[in-house]
């Protein structure tokens, strides 16, 4: 079956989009529980877009990275995180520095802010998934916000791993995946930086029986 | 080849085997060992390097120069000082009942994953593996930070590994970016992120896509080195780590992350004027010696102290490869490996004086003279090098920086390019002539901040219930060699690690 280039440069952005549309869902989310399900969901729309590249490319390494994406990000990592939040208890609605409404309008900002600064770089790219890129910047810069914005360790977590996802996106759409062996090591960081991140908040949890970070002040000038 | 090997497979072998051994003499010994092969495996590789130039192996896997040599001297050097000095530290605390002698496994285990990591940083020949390998080090150190597992480390351990991991995720990005680039001239081989690759078609690149690539790995390396204003994590982070893993982390690995931001400069410098990459260095390494400095005034823990001299002498070295040119090159490398020396210095005394005292607060400690003679004089030694006072070899670096800057100022092209930012048009003569005026002025407060803190400890008579007196540990023995090596190196450089040095200058200056 062939699919013409620009049918499946179309596919893709659909693609990204339905990402970028889950990290506004995540910024909207107010339990915690929820926006675990929603970085499943979304890291499974990251699966297929990268299935969806290596299938139109045929470059098929990146069926491997898009397999491992689908083990750790949509499989063990929200088990981990969800195992986390049972033992912490924390169904509660989340603190929030930034309202909902206000975090919206900033993310809005933030994906026009990601289409300016990559303007001038998207039309060099020959890829047919170049646009991607812009949609990934907008995706880091959201994740990293959420970190800002919230103050649970876990919801912290959450949003470096959007980050992460933002990032994945803009490797596989803009340059059809980076070499084997970093693509590789990423993921292992990841997976054992989130693994890290759940004994921390078991050891916070432990010693102040909170993990709320606004808690963690005990180190100031 | 064989030499590469030990250097990799040397702190694995000892990481696995401290996890099941149990008998802490043992795993000293292990520690001692594999830190003797470093060093080793980096004198035959610096040889090689100074013989031979740059080579590769492991099929294109590792790439070696003078540069990266010169990093693993500094990491093989400091290492083993700290081991040495673990010896009678980590002993020590578990003779206290500070932590349980088990804990001991994982520590060293921690440690030697640590070492792994900034080796594989240092040789890697692909962008993309150094920055695995940088992130690897955020993940074997937060744990290391948080040991003593009290509320503050845990805080500071959490602080760490979430703000270094986000800023080494905006380096992943600009390392994405750079793929991107080298995508569109080398086509699309797994090859395409290695330094022996990019470095003959990086006047091809796309020069866009390279300053913002530039730009997001500044931002996120920054972050490791704890330039202003991505420096938070790094006062809470020194001062509850154990004092030898702060002694690696102020001496070695913010090092590591230098060396990381100069191996993307020489690309992005073929592509781009080098007056945009290193105006950038300058401004960021200005912000934070200038904030450091004002910093160091206010402080009253010791630890913290020295954690914001730390972030005051990488703006010195930032400002040096921002500067440019032959010395100002060579002043920021030679900065770096003074810092290294002088800081691990500093924190080997600071953990001597937090066991007898059992406080961080400067106020509390006085009398260290008479209280423990060695660290006194340790203490002063590492304070005055850390002010830049002659005879120390800092102080020749510092001077090496400032004539420097004095000389050719900030890059001007960047300066007036963006002339939204710098409002007020000075001349190119008046802005380095005030560049090196608030340079001196900031020398003068640090150093004023510094001493006069570091001689209220050391003078004086020490409070009741302290022990007088200081019996020689094998701890002692990096002291005092380190010592040595900074005034030593202030009258003569030798010959081996001047040529070194030279060499790693010319690599940074080839544009």
């Amino acid at each position: 079956m062939q699919i013409s280039p620009h049918i499946g440069s179309q596919l893709v952005d659909l693609c990204s989009a339905l990402l970028l549309l889950t990290c506004f869902a995540i910024v909207a989310q107010r339990r915690l529980s929820a926006c675990v399900d929603l970085f499943a969901l979304q890291s499974a729309f990251l699966v297929l877009t990268a299935a969806l590249v290596a299938f139109l490319t045929g470059n098929h390494h990146i069926y491997i990275a898009a397999g491992l994406t689908g083990l750790i990000k949509v499989i063990i990592i929200p088990r981990v995180l969800k195992k986390v939040i049972e033992r912490l208890n924390v169904k509660r609605e989340l603190v929030m520095n930034v309202n909902v409404p206000a975090g919206l309008l900033i993310c809005g900002a933030l994906v026009m802010l990601a289409f300016f600064i990559t303007q001038p770089i998207i039309p060099l790219g020959f890829l047919l998934t170049r646009d991607s890129l812009a949609i990934a910047l907008a995706i880091v810069l959201i994740g990293f916000f959420t970190m800002i914005a919230r103050q649970k360790a876990v919801s912290q977590l959450v949003g470096f791993l959007v980050m992460e996802n933002g990032l994945f996106l803009g490797a596989t759409a803009a340059t059809y995946g980076m070499p084997l062996i970093v693509e590789l090591g990423v993921f292992f960081d990841v997976l054992i930086a989130a693994l890290i991140a759940g004994i921390y908040t078991n050891r916070l949890q432990d010693a102040f029986d909170s993990v709320d970070t606004s808690h963690l002040t005990v180190l100031k000038e | 080849m064989i030499e590469v090997l030990v250097l990799l497979i040397a702190p694995l072998l000892a990481g696995g085997l401290s996890l099941v051994i149990h008998r802490s003499a043992l795993l000293h010994a292990i520690n001692l060992a594999s830190m003797g092969l470093l060093v080793a495996a980096e004198i035959m590789i610096t040889r090689t390097v100074l013989r031979d130039g740059p080579f590769t192996v492991l099929g294109g896997l590792v790439y070696l120069d003078a540069l990266s040599a010169f990093i693993l001297f500094i990491i093989g050097v400091v290492g083993l000082a700290c081991s040495l000095y673990m010896r009678s530290y980590m002993d020590d605390q578990v003779a206290r009942g500070v932590i349980a002698p088990r804990r001991l496994n994982l520590f060293f285990f921690l440690f030697h994953m640590f070492l792994l990591a900034m080796v594989i940083a240092t040789v890697a020949n692909s962008v993309g593996v150094q920055w695995v390998a940088i992130e690897a080090t955020t993940l074997a150190t937060t744990f290391l930070i948080a040991f003593w597992r009290r509320r503050e480390s845990l805080e500071a351990g959490w602080k760490y590994l979430i703000l270094c991991s986000v800023g080494i995720s905006l380096a992943l990005f600009g390392v994405v970016l750079t793929y991107y680039s080298s995508l569109q001239v080398l086509g699309d081989v797994s090859a395409a992120l290695n330094v022996t690759q990019l470095l003959p078609v990086a006047d091809r690149l796309n020069p866009h896509v390279l300053k913002l690539a530039f730009i997001f790995m500044l931002v996120g390396y920054g972050t490791k080195i704890g330039l202003v204003p991505m420096h938070s994590w790094l006062p809470d982070a020194y001062t509850e780590a154990p004092a030898p893993v702060a002694a690696m982390l102020a001496g070695v690995l913010e090092i590591v992350a230098v060396y990381a931001i100069l191996r993307m400069r020489m690309i992005v410098d073929h592509a781009v004027p080098a007056a945009f990459t290193g105006g950038l260095l300058a401004l960021l390494g200005f912000t934070s010696f200038v904030t450091a400095a004002f910093f160091i005034l206010i402080q009253h823990n010791y630890k913290r102290l020295f954690a914001y001299s730390s972030i005051e002498h990488m703006g010195i070295a930032m400002i040096g490869f921002g500067v440019g040119g032959p010395l100002g090159t060579f002043g920021g490398l030679f900065h770096l490996l003074n810092h290294a020396f002088a800081k691990s210095m500093a924190f080997f005394a600071a953990g001597n004086i937090h066991r007898r005292f059992h406080t961080v607060e400067i106020g509390q400690v006085q009398g260290l003279a008479i209280a423990q003679p060695w660290t006194a004089m340790a203490l002063m030694v590492a304070g005055l090098a850390l002010s830049a006072l002659p005879p120390f070899a800092s102080f020749v670096s510092e001077v090496q920086v400032v004539t420097a800057l004095a000389a050719q100022g900030i890059p001007g092209q960047w300066l007036h390019s963006s002339g939204g930012m710098v409002t007020f048009a000075l001349s190119d003569q008046f802005s380095s002539l005030g560049f090196t005026g608030l340079f001196l002025l900031c020398a003068v407060l640090a150093f004023s901040g510094l001493l006069y803190r570091i001689t209220g400890m050391v003078w004086g008579t020490p409070p009741e219930g302290i022990a007088r007196g200081e019996t020689w540990t094998l701890g002692h023995l990096p002291i005092i060699v380190l010592a040595a090596t900074l005034v030593g190196f202030g009258f003569f450089l030798p010959q081996p690690i001047r040529q070194l040095l030279e060499e790693a200058t010319k690599i940074l200056l080839i544009h």
